[in-house]
């Protein structure tokens, strides 16, 4: 544990420095997060320009699990996103040869290498977005609401990083997964509706609880404005459990169909 | 009189080859905005609960503009078109088209058409197995002169996503990095072209600005013809005026950037 701890902190010196070197790359990207979290803050205040509420919930309430949603993606983003982004293309190039002469699991050393401190950065804003919600709705959590808050998150963040796991390793099996990465983030916009206004049985069944992106973000929100609910807290932690033990299998599965540079 | 342009024919069929050779990517793309319709359908749905409009229009009338939007996107939107634009100017592979009476824009459009031809076919593969249930929300004008309204103002917003795409590519010329820029002015255009919401439902002072800007002729204006929302004809003419102009001021900046570039650029081997 120690060994893969000293890795990650060697890998995340690595990725401050080389953002300290390209800081004008820093800055836009900065940039580009915060656009992005004002695209969905704004269709919200469109919205709810023409209507009071969506599947029972008031504006600052959608605020709030947008907040949430936004939260565990920079937080993704953050920590993940850049690794496993570039593992799609490094299977097609095969410099993914790379990480197998790594000291240490290959799936810890693909998907851990590089940080965006420039979504780290952006958590903040999105935890400010969370705060400025709770205020809006006279909410005032307790030490263990928050604390449980965090926990759900941290848990959100382990089942969109296996989901994310899981779709890049079909580069595996199709030697490209160009484009097919991008569309994890259409995954990202289920987690941004409240899980009651899924009626339908099939995308209640597909949406909320064998994919449980809705959960994942409808979960901790509740939590803030309804108050605590521990067997809702083991749930989501059993969900994050079982998607990384898929995630680990599959891309260990993927592994052994590599066959360093395709073309 | 068409021989100079069969070299273009050529880098169009090479395109469609190429991109062929991804079906299956593009295949499971296009399955994946299945779930982007869905995510619209739930949220809009929600929207609606208890009313029957919605800025003046229906559950059907919106989730008909979604729908449009998304067969839109496989037709004519830049996939990546800067990032491959780019790679050529980092890796030096537009060394060959300065040596060569071949155009650098006009080859890489063929390559866009040809690639926007195979992506656009394929959505319509999961838009049909999708039929049975979308086909309640649909709503589309039974007037067949939307089709040809909508269809010269789709082909000018082909151009323009293609020419801010090419910006884009070009500014690799000055900077190493464009990958920030591009998403960074996504964001714009998801919003500002209709991606998120309909435009028509911004404030109307927004509404004003936004129809001034190109990312309104992008995506939102051929869409709202084909949908419906815009029906008077005057409007879309002066619709289409602007959209020529934004095609035209893209197209000068795309050589100005090329020219310029050019300048700056430093061909190294053979």
């Amino acid at each position: 544990m120690l060994h893969y701890a000293k890795i990650w902190l060697a890998s995340a010196r690595y990725s401050i420095t080389r953002t300290l070197m390209f800081r004008g790359d820093f800055f836009v990207w900065s940039l580009v997060e915060l656009f992005w979290m004002s695209v969905n803050l704004f269709t919200i205040s469109v919205i709810y320009d023409h209507t009071d509420s969506i599947a029972g919930w008031s504006k600052y309430q959608m605020v709030l699990l947008v907040g949430t949603s936004l939260l565990i993606q920079r937080f993704l983003m953050g920590f993940f996103w850049s690794s496993i982004f570039e593992m799609g293309r490094n299977i097609r190039s095969g410099n993914f040869d790379f990480y197998l002469a790594q000291p240490g699991n290959v799936m810890f050393m693909a998907t851990t290498r590089k940080l965006d401190p420039d979504s780290l950065v952006n958590s903040v804003l999105a935890a400010a977005v969370v705060i400025y919600a709770a205020r809006q709705l006279g909410l005032d959590p307790g030490v263990g609401q928050i604390a449980l808050y965090g926990f759900m998150v941290i848990c959100g963040v382990v089942i969109h990083y296996s989901i994310l796991v899981l779709s890049i390793s079909v580069a595996f099996w199709l030697t490209s997964a160009q484009g097919i990465e991008g569309t994890y983030f259409t995954l990202m916009e289920f987690s941004r509706l409240p899980r009651k206004a899924f009626t339908g049985l099939a995308t209640q069944t597909l949406f909320v609880w064998l994919l449980p992106v809705v959960v994942v973000t409808n979960a901790p929100a509740r939590l803030l404005i309804e108050g605590f609910d521990f067997r809702l807290a083991a749930w989501l932690f059993a969900a994050a459990v079982g998607w990384l033990a898929v995630a680990v299998f599959v891309f260990h599965r993927g592994l052994r169909n590599y066959t360093s540079a395709s073309s | 009189m068409f021989a100079p342009l069969n070299k273009y024919r050529q880098a169009f069929l090479v395109g469609l080859q190429s991109n062929l050779v991804y079906r299956v990517n593009f295949a499971v793309r296009g399955f994946f905005s299945l779930f982007h319709l869905a995510a619209v359908v739930i949220l809009w749905s929600a929207a609606f609960a208890g009313r029957s409009d919605l800025g003046g229009f229906t559950l059907n009338q919106t989730i008909t503009y979604f729908v449009t939007l998304l067969i839109l996107q496989f037709f004519i939107s830049a996939f990546n078109e800067d990032y491959q634009i780019s790679e050529d100017i980092r890796n030096g592979l537009i060394n060959q088209f300065l040596l060569k009476p071949i155009n650098y824009f006009a080859y890489r459009f063929s390559i866009f058409v040809a690639a926007r031809l195979v992506t656009g076919m394929l959505v319509i593969l999961p838009l049909l197995i999708a039929l049975p249930v979308l086909a309640q929300y649909l709503a589309f004008p039974r007037d067949f002169t939307v089709l040809l309204l909508g269809l010269p103002a789709m082909a000018m917003s082909a151009m323009i996503q293609f020419s801010i795409a090419y910006c884009f590519g070009m500014l690799t010329f000055w900077f190493l990095e464009i990958q920030g820029f591009v998403i960074l002015s996504m964001a714009l255009e998801t919003v500002l072209g209709g991606q998120m919401f309909p435009l028509d439902l911004l404030p109307a002072w927004a509404y004003s600005v936004a129809k001034c800007l190109p990312f309104y002729y992008q995506m939102y204006f051929p869409a709202a013809i084909f949908t419906g929302r815009l029906t008077d004809t005057a409007a879309i003419f002066q619709g289409y005026l602007i959209q020529a102009c934004w095609v035209g001021v893209l197209l000068w900046i795309n050589h100005l950037l090329w020219t310029r570039g050019l300048r700056r650029h430093t061909a190294v081997g053979g």
